[in-house]
């Protein structure tokens, strides 16, 4: 009874790892296509490419964290007749709710050609006003070189107001993706 | 001639969710859409068939006192294989049905199958019944979704169908609707029945 019962669920496993093993780069692709491509293509919209920037995405190293283990960043290129002329990556900060994952485009110059938020856990209605195009359009053709800042702070970008936080999170979510643009850039070419 | 018989018994005579009344949960939840409906049935059907036929062909080896535990670990193994191959090559669908194909494990239809009839009959009856069951599901979640979408929506598979000052009736898509829906076609479904019997 053991025995057979043992067997079944063991046969099981079995089938599953494997159909888990030949879905799982197919599976992936989904993932981006639908849940990151989104954001990557709108962030990108403001450049003229003609390749698709999920097929050519690549990784960089950006070192090592805290415990030791590698830290990498895919990147999506964007490219026209083979060059790259942007690109976008993902970045993330810590809001009023929680991380707040965005998504970053950058041309070749270091400026943002971009930003759309992909996940956030802040309050509707408050924070979640993050995600509307009167606060996100305002980081498109910025130039993050030296940092950016809320107005409150003394830089450029007007938070969305009642959310301080949300705001400071998405800041610094591009502040973080800025710095290290100089290592991305240099993969690219 | 069986075989024939074991199929065809699931299209009408023993249609799951009107006739046997199994397998409401996803009937009710998932019918907002013929698309949906449709997706949920195939799904269904995929796992039924197979489970079906594994569980006939095992029904000598799989003791008595653990046949359930049995049953559930071959359905369960069926609905991940669907679940992950959504996932790599339906994913807008996968989003839609979400927690509803996990939930196949549970469909007492599948289970009701396996102990019902694949565990006491040879390979062909148990493959006929379960795919005429599995299709009978299928059709019925698309009928019952394409009356929701329709009513509730003006929609049929997304395209508009009805005329453009059609105002739909929200109410159909949402959680009553369903409810409504489906008693109103039992109701026609014994009344057509009844109709038949004092005719024969």
């Amino acid at each position: 009874m053991v025995i057979v019962l043992a067997l079944i669920c063991g046969c099981s496993g079995l089938v599953l790892s494997f159909t888990n093993q030949v879905t799982l780069e197919q599976r992936e692709n989904q993932l981006l296509t639908y849940v990151q491509g989104p954001s990557i293509q709108s962030v990108l919209s403001g450049r003229e490419f003609d390749n698709d920037p999920i097929q050519d995405r690549f990784t960089v190293a950006l070192g090592e964290d805290d415990q030791g283990d590698p830290v990498e960043l895919t990147v999506f290129p964007a490219k026209k007749g083979g060059e790259t002329v942007a690109m976008a990556y993902a970045s993330s900060g810590v809001g009023y709710g929680g991380e707040i994952d965005v998504m970053v485009g950058f041309d070749l110059e270091g400026d943002l050609t971009g930003l759309s938020i992909m996940t956030h856990a802040e309050t509707p209605g408050l924070g979640a006003r993050i995600e509307e195009p009167s606060f996100t359009e305002q980081f498109r053709g910025l130039e993050v070189r030296k940092g950016v800042q809320l107005s409150q702070d003394g830089g450029e970008i007007d938070g969305v107001s009642g959310a301080s936080l949300s705001s400071k999170g998405v800041v610094s979510a591009i502040n973080k993706a800025a710095d290290v643009f100089p290592k991305v850039k240099e993969e690219v070419s | 001639m069986r075989v024939v018989n074991e199929f065809t018994k699931g299209l009408w005579r023993e249609i799951p969710p009107f006739r046997l009344v199994l397998g409401l949960c996803p009937v009710l939840a998932v019918t907002t859409a013929a698309k949906n409906g449709m997706a949920m049935g195939l799904a269904t059907t995929f796992v039924l068939v197979c489970s079906n036929v594994l569980v006939s062909l095992l029904r000598n080896v799989i003791p008595r006192k653990v046949r359930i535990a049995a049953f559930i670990v071959v359905i369960a193994s069926f609905v991940v294989i669907v679940e992950l191959m959504m996932q790599a090559y339906y994913y807008p669908m996968y989003k839609i049905l979400g927690l509803f194909i996990p939930l196949i494990v549970v469909n007492c239809l599948i289970l009701g199958r396996a102990e019902a009839f694949a565990s006491k009959n040879p390979l062909l009856p148990s493959l006929a019944d379960g795919l005429g069951m599995g299709i009978g599901f299928t059709l019925s979640l698309t009928f019952l979704g394409a009356v929701r979408e329709i009513v509730g929506n003006g929609t049929l598979f997304g395209m508009s169908v009805m005329w453009s000052s059609y105002e739909p009736f929200s109410v159909m898509v949402k959680a009553p609707g369903a409810f409504l829906c489906l008693g109103v076609i039992l109701g026609l479904m014994n009344w057509v029945s009844t109709l038949q019997r004092r005719r024969g």
